[in-house]
């Protein structure tokens, strides 16, 4: 009993620490927020491709 | 940043991107079909060129004939210019074998010999020429003066809704496309920097694309020209791809150009953390 509440910590303790560096280092923020703000405020998504 | 104009387009269309850079008739069809859109600026002059193997049969269109060409798109003025140029030497589509082909796959299958020719933007004519294996076998410019291709698309409501907004936008263009006409420092510095932060290119390669020679690519004059999109219109409807000719006003807004009148290139160099 004491092993599978060990195991389950370290699995959730995985989960979170995954999660939140997936959040801080892959998750455009910026991007997120701007579709929050008010429309005369938001920043235009412009796309392009790598190419003239 | 997307890897093909396809993609662009469905973006366009959902609103997950209020303005992108299009091929101009893909643009001129999105807007035939019925796609509320407007062109608003040109994103530069010239800057597509065809090309073939440097050690391959090909010296001349002449020998274009039952040969493989690879076109970014049937949408794009690639297509058109080759089209063009086929005519001029007495041939047409139906002489050649053309595919669509993703623009950062070209080189690759020129080298590969999967292909004879493709016809593209820069910079994957200077890539195949740095890797060696591939040769110009004409700039688009020799066929088609005051060449263009790529166009900045804007949503309708987004030219109703945020003016202001889509003008600071072609400002910004216009006075970039400025500050990189100034000369070849300003052009490697731009190939340092476009290449590391924006395209994931090697400086390298988008130096030799912008400099080799210089007015491989250019930046001014962006204004959308009726006598440049009543060329193209004319092609697209020779090439099946329109029904008939649209009014320019239908897919054009010129006004954004317009209103960049007097401005000047941004005043930037290098170390300079912003541009004035």
């Amino acid at each position: 009993m004491a092993n599978q509440k060990t195991i389950l910590r370290i699995v959730l303790a995985w989960i979170v620490t995954v999660t939140g560096l997936h959040l801080w280092l892959n998750f455009d923020w910026a991007s997120f927020l701007n579709d929050f703000r008010p429309e005369a405020e938001r920043r235009l998504n412009v796309a392009y491709i790598p190419v003239t | 940043m997307f890897q093909g104009f396809p993609e662009i387009k469905e973006a366009l269309i959902s609103n997950r991107m209020q303005a992108g850079f299009l091929v101009a008739p893909m643009a001129i069809a999105l807007r035939s079909q019925g796609v509320p859109i407007k062109i608003v600026y040109l994103g530069h002059r010239y800057g597509s060129a065809a090309v073939v193997r440097k050690d391959g049969p090909i010296r001349t269109p002449d020998d274009l004939k039952g040969r493989t060409i690879a076109i970014p798109n049937r949408f794009s003025d690639e297509r058109l210019m080759t089209d063009l140029v086929l005519r001029k030497h007495g041939l047409s589509e139906k002489d050649v074998h053309m595919v669509e082909m993703a623009p950062p796959d070209v080189a690759s299958a020129l080298a590969a010999n999967a292909i004879d020719m493709f016809t593209m933007g820069e910079p994957y004519p200077s890539q195949a020429e740095m890797g060696g294996f591939g040769r110009i076998l004409f700039f688009a410019k020799e066929y088609w003066p005051d060449y263009m291709s790529c166009v900045l698309v804007v949503r309708q409501d987004v030219i109703d809704r945020r003016p202001a907004a889509v003008q600071l936008l072609v400002d910004g263009i216009a006075r970039s496309g400025m500050w990189l006409d100034e000369g070849r420092p300003h052009r490697e510095y731009a190939a340092e920097f476009v290449g590391r932060y924006y395209f994931r290119q090697p400086p390298a390669l988008l130096r030799w694309a912008l400099t080799k020679p210089l007015d491989r690519v250019m930046y001014s004059p962006l204004t959308p020209l009726k006598k440049d999109f009543d060329m193209v219109n004319d092609l697209m409807v020779n090439a099946g791809l329109i029904p008939r000719k649209l009014a320019f006003e239908d897919y054009v807004d010129a006004s954004f150009a317009e209103g960049t009148q007097g401005l000047s290139p941004w005043i930037f160099n290098p170390g300079d953390s912003i541009a004035h």
